[in-house]
């Protein structure tokens, strides 16, 4: 492809100006190659490295103030000590109605109960305001709450958008794992490293669900959109989201941008374009597999006893096809004479005998027949055996545990999935008793095809073209796909249908020579997955792909199972031997008669039952025994008197299996290799390859455990570490922003040079030290922050420090602050009674006005079974518009702080939006049940409950006015007011319009 | 101009300091109020937002935008890029460049010829094939550039690309930023509309999106079926919304003197008497009832045909929005069936082209004249574009994959030459060879026309001076008027 520098000649074609010229003194950049491409100088590097944020954090001692007195806290005293130097007052502490409303907001997401405010508000005791935080800390609401807002900084999504809004693959045990994680205080810097490397530590196991954490974390870099597709087909779309996942580590992280260094040398910060890939070396060495996350196996007691009941039914089966000889002699008996000889020999037992029919005019030539096939059998075989000799190298076997060859699987299905010959399955449904005998091998569906299952290969050479045969069978849209550079989404995906045993040949390789392109010199990173559905990254896959019915999406079975793999040249697959046919034909006497023709065949099946039911089958048996099956020549009714019992009790214990949970994960397969510098971005323009490994800010390179790990555990360890200047500043940061509204740095992705400098770093530090000291708490910091005399100051500024300090950079009053899009809507549904407080679970479609079936758009309840927005799905194609109208952000970029707009489409949406306008019903209905003897005492409580004050007196009765109004309006008797529904839910409906039910002050 | 094919085209870099930092923008932004549009900075004290927004740069020639969509991707060679050699060659294999960026994956493409006759139209001679009749019969209005060129042979890519500048990331879309740079000639209506009839493009809504400009900018839905705009219609009659709009006034207004003044409770009451008048003016906005029924014939409202109807419905409220002093207003194509988009066709495009074109063709053109008739048009751009064509070649008979290293839109009115053809494409159509245009070009243009230079329309955001065209885009000055 053809490409022009983009950047560079345009800059250099600039004159000077103001702003960079600030900016080239400031960091001596004057002289230098700042615009080129090939690097900034050393010296220069050097100079950024002495940014601020890059400094150690140093702790100092709080400052000494004059009115110690107000001081709560430590905090406080940095925070009094600059306002005392601009002679500014703190405001005073704000009454505790206000601050009872403000920190169950600022806790939970949640308004506070009216009981709770009253409860506070009549509580002397000098610790009340601990008390209250202490409770609200324990809440399972806090975890929701401080989970949205990390969901912010990892952008969030329960779908990739771009073209088919393609689902993040269960996205949301993330979320739930983010909210179990804050509520259990779990420290800040286990999941940073969990969400970095999570598939790389040992498990984290949460004793409640069983789950293991530890493997959940790794979501997190792979939310955001994400294409369908891979760099063969599209060069870039690997890089892409490898852009996207630096960008989110860095500026979440580390509060540090690096991902423009994806082109060039970053003009201002102490990254460089090497830094980038040698990020972008980690990530691409990151196989973006889907995992199980069972800790613990929760089967495994159903299993024991869907293996008794398997056994019983095979008792009871052998007894049946041991005595079988007649039927099958009879279903022989019906079978003619083919009419035309087939080119290659019979490769089953029914068309063995029907073309030794034709050959032996219809059994009545045996005699100068039977020779002849003998003959064309051995000859046959001897060629074929000689051939498989010759042609195949066993790569992977999976009839043995531990022979797999580097070949790995996954899912509880393989776990309890390797069988010997003659396994049988016991049909899930249908009137079959059993659905097939299995050759040895591991198989995902022995018990059941709810379990999952997963097998992926190692890396193939990328230089050549590796062609391979699979002995497998599949079914209910299990499929296999070609990974090609890490893609998210492979459409080199195909769905397996093919129930019997058979050879599944594939050639890997190069890709691009494949598809037809012209960059056959790349050295692709190209591997093979055979997965089920909850194991496979792109299931379900765009509408209609592979002829895929939504129905099959909706059905949570699929299978596969694997015997042995053999490399052989193109062409030259592995060919059937045959050998089941041997003993038919073993013997030199023709038989004389179709009688004696069809007693021979019976035989060779009759022995195969035999040594089924002795439990000494070989996979020949299996063969024989799995053609007779789908012939009906052997009872298999799931109907039948003895069998039918045994058949539902399968049945009903295979219900009891849990299938397995899993998720869009990460995975480190010790293959990792350095990506080359890509020239200006350019994806097909390359300099050296660069070491994989830590950003020169954060010292570089670490050594790595084993040689060829990816390196993203080290990447992990050093910015979870204590020493790290970056992380544990930028976290403090965060949370200070979420309770004060501004950061004490307020760009909280951008520490550098782009960024803000914080006007009280000493205070910063403090919070960074004490935030490391205290194991990494984010409950500690919280209530830290919360229970200072700062934090509970009035957001009513003096006229003073508006003058002296408009931004309110010095913190003399607490800021009012709009709500955010999930806190307006769970207040409506909280205040209204229609909140279900459930925690986690699988998303809900938000309501939608128009559907979009192609790509899954589905609209969802009007009240999201009034369940937190949380928990509404968030599909990055169209997202939730309730809450992305009150800036929400669209899940493609870190948002470290939230817009806030203030236009008529807001005030149009709480006025007449369905939502709204159902949860004023269901309010209005419900207070008329409250026993309320006057509109005055019914339309206080309802003031006081939407906004945690009681009303005062003009409040009132403007109130009680507005329902007169609505009674006269709807042609009511002023005495019928209290009985009237409609006349409550406009007073409901104007209590949510008031400005003071959005703002928190 | 550029061509930037495979190259990362990075929304994530803060840190490239691009050259909308000139003195003369950085003065711009510091004075701030200087040549505002009394409206605009209405809107931006609405959204709560400081506006730091330049003056339109030189004399506009034109005051709105009429994008018309055709997501899917036109066939440039079926339409407005007639090629004899290779309706001579059809059949043959096809053979092209590795720059020659097409969706290729498939082996044994042969030649596709056209599949429509072409004629020459107007008095200019335009070249315009049998699928657009209507559109045909206003080629001495229009302005067809055929020297396309994207970067990626991908809807998604291209459609953001087309719409914001970027293929992706979260970048403004080209409706905000006039929205931006122009601000509402009428400060009761959003001055970006779609008309989508909720039809969602690949890309998804952050085609729409304001981004980091100030959310007064993003993009208002309309509805052809049904209620035009969300919550548009008031939920209580005209008395009672108005006891709760007293109610709330009277509320809020005493929070906010009780706490001293509140710019933000402010700014949100004066949005509630907005809001309230916009619930009259939009839906009036969209009747077009009060229309001449040669008005409504000549647009095709009266077609049988729901996706007919609604899209010439969706045109002539365009109209409409342009008189009322809408900036920019862009209308979708319906999706008619399980397609990823409506002009996709991979195959069954004889069918499918013409079922598109017999829903937009006849609206489309009725647009033209309409505007014309009016005297509207030299105010008003027209722009009609798909985010890319289709390839030359096809792996069978009736289809054809995606393409954009030369591929064909065109504008009309506002400022634009009529009846000209702008760059060419080989003799196959698969490469743009004279006059190579890409989207940053484009939009360049359409912002020159609004009297905008796209290198100092900028608004700082990520800390540095963000632009549509990001640093690249030149002006197409041989199409100017």
């Amino acid at each position: 492809m053809a490409q022009t520098q983009i950047v560079h000649a345009n800059i250099q074609t600039v004159p000077p100006t103001a702003i960079l010229f600030v900016l080239v003194t400031a960091l001596g950049l004057a002289g230098s190659r700042a615009g080129a491409a090939d690097g900034v100088p050393e010296a220069v590097f050097q100079k950024r490295l002495a940014w601020w944020c890059l400094q150690p954090v140093r702790p100092a001692g709080p400052p000494s103030v004059r009115q110690s007195a107000w001081c709560r806290t430590d905090l406080d005293r940095f925070i009094l000590a600059g306002l005392e130097k601009a002679s500014l007052q703190p405001a005073p502490e704000a009454d505790a109605r206000t601050l009872a409303r403000r920190l169950s907001f600022a806790l939970t997401g949640l308004p506070p109960k009216p009981e709770d405010v009253e409860k506070f508000a009549a509580d002397k005791s000098p610790r009340a305001l601990e008390s209250l935080v202490d409770a609200l800390l324990a809440s399972p609401h806090f975890g929701e709450r401080w989970a949205r807002h990390w969901m912010d900084v990892v952008h969030y999504t329960d779908t990739h958008g771009y073209e088919w809004d393609a689902p993040a693959k269960h996205a949301w045990r993330y979320r739930d794992y983010l909210v179990r994680a804050f509520n259990a205080d779990v420290p800040f810097k286990q999941l940073i490293l969990e969400q970095l490397a999570g598939d790389l530590l040992s498990p984290r196991v949460d004793p409640r669900s069983g789950l293991n954490e530890s493997l959940l974390g790794p979501m997190a870099l792979r939310l955001g959109e994400r294409r369908h597709g891979d760099n063969a087909a599209a060069e870039g779309v690997t890089q892409e989201a490898i852009a996207n996942i630096i960008d989110t580590v860095s500026k979440g992280f580390l509060g540090t941008t690096v991902a423009c260094a994806q082109c060039h040398d970053h003009k201002l910060d102490a990254v460089s374009q090497r830094d980038y890939y040698a990020l972008a070396g980690i990530f691409m060495s990151t196989r973006w597999g889907v995992r199980c996350v069972d800790a613990v196996d929760a089967n495994e007691a159903v299993i024991a006893e869907l293996r008794r009941h398997k056994l019983a039914l095979r008792v009871e089966l052998s007894k049946l096809w041991l005595n079988s000889r007649e039927p099958v002699l009879a279903k022989l008996a019906t079978l003619p004479a083919d009419e035309k000889a087939s080119p290659a020999f019979p490769d089953s037992l029914a068309s063995l005998w029907r073309q030794t029919l034709l050959r032996s005019t219809n059994g009545t030539a045996l005699a100068a027949a039977w020779p002849k096939l003998r003959e064309e059998f051995q000859r046959e075989r001897e060629k074929r055996v000689a051939a498989n000799q010759t042609n195949l190298t066993l790569v992977a076997d999976f009839t043995r545990a531990g022979m797999e060859c580097g070949w790995r699987w996954d899912g509880s299905g393989m776990k309890h999935g390797l069988v010997r010959d003659g396994e049988p399955v016991v049909a899930d449904e249908g009137d079959a008793a059993l659905a097939q005998l299995l050759p040895a091998g591991r198989w995902s569906h022995v018990w059941s095809q709810r379990l999952a299952g997963a097998v992926r290969s190692p890396l193939f050479a990328p230089e050549t073209a590796v062609t391979f045969s699979a002995g497998y069978a599949a079914g209910r849209h299990a499929a296999r796909a070609f990974i090609v550079d890490q893609a998210f989404h492979s459409e080199r995906l195909a769905f397996l249908n093919q129930p019997q045993p058979a050879w599944l040949t594939l050639t890997a390789g190069n890709f691009d020579k494949l598809a037809g392109g012209n960059d056959t010199s790349r050295a692709r990173r190209v591997y093979l997955e055979l997965a089920t559905k909850s194991l496979n990254n792109y299931f379900p896959p765009r509408t209609g792909y592979g002829g895929l019915k939504e129905s099959d999406v909706a059905d949570e079975r699929s299978w596969f199972g694997l015997t042995r793999i053999y490399q052989h040249a193109a062409g030259k697959p592995p060919q059937d031997e045959l050998a089941r046919f041997a003993p038919l034909l073993a013997a030199d006497s023709a038989p004389e008669t179709k009688e004696q023709l069809a007693t021979r065949f019976a035989d060779v099946l009759l022995a195969a039952i035999t040594r089924w039911a002795e439990d000494r089958c070989d996979s020949e048996d299996v063969r024989l025994l799995n053609e007779a099956l789908a012939a009906k020549w052997l009872p298999n009714e799931a109907t039948n008197s003895t069998l039918a019992p045994l058949v539902a009790a399968y049945r009903a214990t295979e219900k009891r299996l849990q299938p397995d949970r899993t998720i869009g994960s990460a995975d480190d397969w010790n293959e990792a290799r350095d990506e080359r510098l890509s020239v200006r971005g350019a994806y097909t323009e390359f300099a050296d390859a660069v070491p994989r490994g830590n950003i020169r800010l954060l010292g570089g390179a670490a050594t790595r455990d084993l040689p060829g790990s990816s390196g993203r555990l080290e990447l992990a360890r050093s910015i979870a570490s204590d020493a790290n200047p970056l992380t544990a500043r930028a976290f403090v940061n965060r949370v200070w922003l979420h309770l004060f509204g501004e950061g004490l740095v307020r760009t909280p992705d951008d520490f550098g040079h782009l960024g803000e400098k914080p006007v009280h770093p000493e205070l910063l530090d403090h919070l960074a030290a004490r935030f490391v000291a205290e194991g990494w708490s984010l409950k500690k910091l919280v209530r830290l922050m919360v229970t200072s005399a700062t934090w509970r100051q009035s957001s009513a500024p003096s006229s003073a420090a508006l003058t002296k300090d408009a931004e309110n950079r010095l913190w003399h009053h607490y800021p009012q602050q709009r709500l955010d899009a999930e806190s307006i809507r769970d207040a409506l549904l909280t205040v209204s009674g229609r909140l279900d407080p459930a925690l986690g679970g699988e998303p809900i479609d938000p309501y939608r006005t128009a559907q979009d079936a192609a790509k899954r758009l589905f609209s969802g309840p009007l009240d999201g079974l009034g369940r937190r927005s949380l928990y509404l799905k968030m599909t990055l194609m169209e997202p939730p518009k309730f809450l992305a109208l009150f800036n929400q952000p669209i899940p493609k970029l870190t948002t470290g702080k939230r817009d806030v707009t203030n236009v008529p489409d807001q005030a149009l949406a709480l006025l007449n939006d369905p939502f709204v306008l159902a949860m004023a019903k269901h309010w209005g209905d419900r207070v008329l049940k409250d026993g309320a003897a006057t509109p005055e005492v019914r339309a206080k409580a309802m003031f006081t409950t939407a906004l945690g004050r009681p009303p005062r007196d003009e409040e009132l009765s403007r109130l009680v006015k507005l329902a007169s109004r609505s009674a006269e309006l709807h042609g009511l008797a002023p005495d019928a007011l209290m009985a009237c529904g409609p006349v409550w839910h406009d007073v409901a409906h104007a209590l949510f319009n008031v400005k003071e039910f959005i703002y928190v002050h | 101009m550029s061509t930037e094919q495979g190259v990362a085209m990075n929304p994530l870099c803060p840190g490239r300091l691009a050259p909308a930092v000139t003195r003369r923008s950085f003065l711009q932004q510091s004075s701030l109020g200087i040549g505002w549009l009394a409206f605009a900075g209405l809107a931006n004290r609405l959204a709560g937002v400081e506006a730091r927004r330049p003056q339109s740069h030189f004399a506009p020639r034109a005051k709105h935008v009429i994008f018309l969509f055709m997501d899917g991707g036109v066939s440039h060679v079926d339409t407005f890029d007639p090629k004899p050699e290779l309706t001579k060659r059809h059949g043959q294999p096809a053979q092209w460049r590795a720059d020659e960026l097409s969706q290729s994956v498939s082996a044994n493409r042969k030649w596709l010829k056209n599949l429509w006759e072409y004629k020459q139209h107007g008095q200019s001679g335009l070249w315009v094939s049998d699928l657009l009749p209507h559109i045909a019969g206003v080629a001495d209005e229009l302005c067809v550039v055929r020297s396309m060129v994207g970067e990626t042979p991908l809807h998604g890519a291209q459609s953001l690309l087309l719409h914001t500048g970027r293929s992706i990331g979260a970048a403004p879309s080209l409706g905000s930023w006039v929205s931006y740079g122009l601000g509402t000639e009428n400060e009761q209506l959003p001055s970006y509309m779609l008309l989508n009839n909720d039809w969602v493009p690949n890309g998804g809504s952050q085609n729409f999106a304001s981004s980091f400009l100030p959310a007064t900018h993003q993009a208002t839905p309309v509805r052809a079926k049904g209620r035009p705009v969300d919550n548009i219609t008031p939920a209580d009659p005209a008395a009672l919304q108005r006891a709760k709009l007293d109610f709330l006034r009277e509320q809020d207004t005493a929070t906010a003197q009780a706490r001293g003044g509140s710019d933000a409770i402010e700014s949100a009451i004066k949005n509630y008497e907005t809001a309230a008048r916009m619930q009259s003016l939009v839906p009036s906005l969209c009747d077009v009832t009060g229309e001449s029924p040669e008005t409504l014939r000549l647009y095709g409202v009266d077609r049988a045909n729901d996706f007919d109807k609604f899209y010439a419905l969706q045109c002539l409220r365009a109209r409409r929005m342009v008189e009322a002093g809408v900036r920019f207003i862009e209308i979708t194509c319906p999706n008619t069936h399980g397609n990823n988009s409506p002009w996709d066709q991979h195959g069954d495009l004889r069918r499918r082209h013409e079922e598109n074109a017999r829903i937009t063709d006849q609206p489309v053109a009725a647009l033209i004249r309409d505007l014309k008739a009016r005297g509207l048009l030299d105010e008003t751009l027209i722009l009609w574009a798909g985010e890319m064509g289709r390839t030359p070649h096809s792996s069978g008979t009736d289809g054809r994959d995606h393409h954009v290293s030369g591929y064909t839109i065109f504008m009309a009115g506002g400022g634009v030459r009529g009846g000209m053809t702008y760059g060419t494409t080989d003799e196959m159509g698969m490469s743009a060879v004279e006059h190579r245009v890409d989207i940053h070009d484009l939009h360049a243009t359409v912002l020159h026309l609004l009297g905008m230079n796209h290198e100092r329309l900028t608004f700082r955001f990520g800390g540095r001076d963000q632009r549509l065209t990001d640093v690249h885009g030149q002006v197409i000055e041989e199409i100017l008027v």
